[in-house]
C-alpha cells in the first residue's frame, strides 16, 4: 500500500522530538515508583515516634547509633554475605573450570546444575525446611539411619547452627549463578594466549594464574558485584527458613527493617535503617565498579 | 583416571543440586505416614495426589496461582511496552549532553536499590491510594521493577542491529513508530521473547513486595500463600510441597527456554554469554 510521502523537514522535526516521547513514559514510571518513594522515605525517616506524638528531626538516626539489635543485625549481614560469597565463588569457579572443556553431556550438566538458582526462593525455603527439620527432616533421618545421634543437630532451630544453615542454603542456591557467569567468561577467552603459554612450557598452575585469572577478571568482578548486592539485602530465604530466629540468631538487616516496619509499625525508624543499607550497598558497588574501570583502562 | 575423577565430581555436584528438589517432589506425592518414616523413603512409597487436591481444591492455592499468573503476565506486558520504546530511543538517537547514556545509567541505577528500601514507602503509598490487597498494586510495582531490566536488555539487542533496514523503511515514508513495529521488532523478536520470559520469572518469584502489599486470600500470590503455610506452627508438609512443585514447574520450563540468554539476562547484559 502506498503511503503519503512526507517532506524531509517534517521527518527530521519529528525525529528530534520523538526520542523524548519514547523515553518519557518509562522515566515517569520510574520517577513515580522509584525516586518518589525514596524521597518520601527520607521524610518518613525524619519523623520519630515519641511519647507525645511525632517529632521531626534526626532522632531516628541518633537512635541507630545506640541500637544493639541494629548492630547485631548488621554483623549477621556481614558474616552471611562474606561467608556465602567466598564459598559460592570458590565452588562456582571450580565447577566452571571443570565444565570449560570438551566433555560428553556438557550441555546437560550445565542445564541441571542451574536448577537451584531458577527456583522461586520460597520453594527453596520449603525444600530446606523439609530437609533440615530436626525431627522429621531427610538429613537427620538419613543420619539416624546410619545410627548417628542427631540430638545436637537441630540446624535452623539451634542458636549455634542456624546462621550456618541459612548460609549453606544460600550457597546451595546461588553457586550456580557464579558458575554460570564464570563459565561464560571462560568461554569468551580466546585460544591464542593458551597456545602461547603451552609453547612457553608453563605449568597448568602458571597458565591458570597468569593467563586464565587475569582474563577472567571482568567476569569475576561482575559475578561478585551482583552476588554482593543480593547478599547484603538478603530477606526471602531467611524469612521462610527461620524468620530471623531462633531468638535473633539469623536476623539480618533487611529482616530487622521488615520487623520494625511491619510488625512494630515504626516506619520512621525502619526508613532510617534502610538508608544505612542503601549507603552500604552503594559504597560497595562503587568500589567494585572502580576495579572494573581500572581493568578497562589498563 | 583423571577424566573419571572429573566426571565423579560433576555427578556429585549434580546430586547435591538435584536431591533436595527431588525430595520435595517425593513429599508432595507421599502419604503423611511416609513423610515421617525413619530412615527416609527415597525411592519406594505409595504415590498419592491427595496433597495436590487438598492444596488446590480444598484450600485457596488455586486462587493464589491465578493471582500469580495474572500479575506476572500483566506487569510483564506493561514493562515490555514502556521499556522497549525507551530502549529503542536510547539505542538509536544521540541526545544532547550525552543524555542517552546518562539516562540509561540512571534507569539502571534505580534497579540497584535494595527492595526493602522502597518496600516501606511503597506500602504507605499504596495504603494512601487504598490499593493494599489488590492485584493492581503488585502489577504497578512489578512493572516499575522490571522496567530497568527491559530497557537494558532491549537496548543491547537494538544496538546490535544494523540501521540500514529501518532507514529504508523511513525513506519509504514509514513513521518512526511504524518502522519500529514493522521492521525492527520482528528482527529482535527472540531477544524480546527472552526479555519477556525473564520478567515473568522475576514477577512470579517475587516475594517481599507481595508479602508487604497483599495479605488477603483474594490478593496474595503463590509465594506469599506458601510462606504463610510454612511459617505457621503446624506445617502441612504435603500441601506445602505440592504448592512448591506447582510454583516451580513453570519457572523451570521457562528457564530452559531462555538458556541461551541466561547469562546476559542475569547480569543485566554486562556479560554476553
Amino acid at each position: 500500500m502506498p503511503k503519503s510521502r512526507r517532506s524531509f523537514s517534517a521527518v527530521s522535526k519529528r525525529a528530534t522530538l520523538l526520542p523524548y516521547l519514547f523515553v518519557a513514559p518509562a522515566i515517569l514510571v520510574l520517577l513515580g515508583l522509584s525516586i518518589y518513594p525514596l524521597l518520601y522515605s527520607v521524610t518518613i525517616s525524619l519523623q520519630a515516634r515519641t511519647s507525645n506524638g511525632i517529632a521531626w528531626g534526626l532522632d531516628n538516626f541518633v537512635r541507630l547509633t545506640t541500637d544493639r539489635f541494629f548492630f547485631t543485625a548488621l554483623w549477621h549481614t556481614f558474616v552471611y554475605a562474606a561467608a556465602a560469597l567466598v564459598c559460592e565463588f570458590l565452588l562456582g569457579l571450580g565447577l566452571a573450570l571443570l565444565l570449560n572443556r570438551q566433555l560428553r553431556l556438557r550441555g546437560l550438566f550445565r542445564a541441571t546444575l542451574l536448577v537451584p538458582m531458577m527456583l522461586p526462593t520460597v520453594v527453596v525455603g520449603v525444600i530446606w525446611r523439609l530437609l533440615l527439620n530436626p525431627n522429621f527432616g531427610a538429613i537427620n533421618g538419613t543420619l539416624k539411619g546410619f545410627g548417628i545421634n542427631t540430638e545436637a543437630l537441630t540446624w535452623t532451630a539451634s542458636p549455634r547452627l542456624a546462621l550456618l544453615s541459612v548460609i549453606a542454603v544460600d550457597v546451595w542456591q546461588w553457586t550456580p549463578f557464579v558458575f554460570l557467569v564464570l563459565l561464560a567468561g571462560l568461554q569468551a577467552i580466546p585460544q591464542e594466549p593458551y597456545e602461547a603459554a603451552l609453547i612457553d612450557g608453563s605449568s597448568p598452575w602458571q597458565t591458570f594464574r597468569y593467563v586464565t585469572l587475569p582474563l577472567l577478571k571482568p567476569a569475576i568482578l561482575i559475578a561478585l558485584l551482583l552476588r554482593t548486592m543480593d547478599l547484603l539485602r538478603v530477606f526471602d530465604q531467611i524469612f521462610i527458613l527461620t524468620e530471623g530466629g531462633p531468638g535473633f540468631a539469623t536476623e539480618t538487616i533487611s529482616l530487622y527493617i521488615y520487623r520494625t516496619a511491619f510488625r512494630f509499625f515504626d516506619f520512621g525508624y525502619a526508613a532510617a535503617m534502610s538508608f544505612v543499607l542503601l549507603a552500604l550497598t552503594n559504597v560497595i558497588s562503587i568500589v567494585y565498579i572502580r576495579f572494573l574501570q581500572h581493568r578497562e583502562v589498563a | 583416571m583423571k577424566r573419571a575423577g572429573k566426571y565423579l565430581l560433576l555427578v556429585l555436584a549434580l546430586l547435591v543440586a538435584l536431591t533436595p528438589v527431588y525430595w520435595m517432589l517425593t513429599i508432595s506425592f507421599k502419604t503423611e505416614v511416609d513423610h515421617f518414616a525413619v530412615p527416609p523413603r527415597w525411592l519406594f512409597f505409595t504415590p498419592t495426589l491427595e496433597h495436590y487436591a487438598d492444596a488446590f481444591v480444598t484450600r485457596s492455592f488455586g486462587q493464589y496461582l491465578l493471582t500469580s499468573a495474572i500479575v506476572a503476565v500483566v506487569s510483564t506486558l506493561c514493562a515490555l511496552v514502556l521499556g522497549t520504546l525507551a530502549a529503542y530511543a536510547l539505542a538509536r538517537f544521540r541526545l544532547p549532553y550525552h543524555m542517552d547514556r546518562r539516562l540509561s545509567l540512571w534507569i539502571l541505577s534505580t534497579r540497584m536499590f535494595p527492595a526493602i528500601v522502597t518496600a516501606v514507602p511503597l506500602f504507605l503509598m499504596m495504603r494512601d491510594l487504598r490499593l493494599l490487597n489488590t492485584r493492581a498494586s503488585l502489577v504497578i510495582v512489578y512493572t516499575a521493577f522490571n522496567l530497568p531490566f527491559v530497557v537494558w536488555m532491549m537496548r543491547g539487542f537494538f544496538a546490535e542491529l544494523p540501521r540500514d533496514l529501518e532507514e529504508a523503511a523511513l525513506v519509504d515514508g514509514d513513521s518512526q513508530l511504524g518502522a519500529l513495529v514493522r521492521v525492527v521488532l520482528p528482527l529482535v523478536a527472540p531477544g524480546l521473547a527472552a526479555t519477556a520470559v525473564f520478567c515473568l520469572i522475576v514477577s512470579w518469584n517475587e516475594f517481599l513486595f507481595a508479602l508487604v502489599l497483599t495479605q488477603t486470600d483474594a490478593a496474595m500470590t503463590l509465594p506469599v500463600g506458601i510462606a504463610g503455610r510454612v511459617t505457621q506452627y503446624e506445617i502441612k508438609w504435603g500441601v506445602m510441597s505440592a504448592a512448591g512443585v506447582v510454583a516451580m514447574v513453570p519457572i523451570l520450563v521457562f528457564a530452559l527456554a531462555v538458556q541461551k540468554y541466561l547469562v546476559r539476562g542475569l547480569s543485566l547484559g554486562a556479560v554476553k554469554g
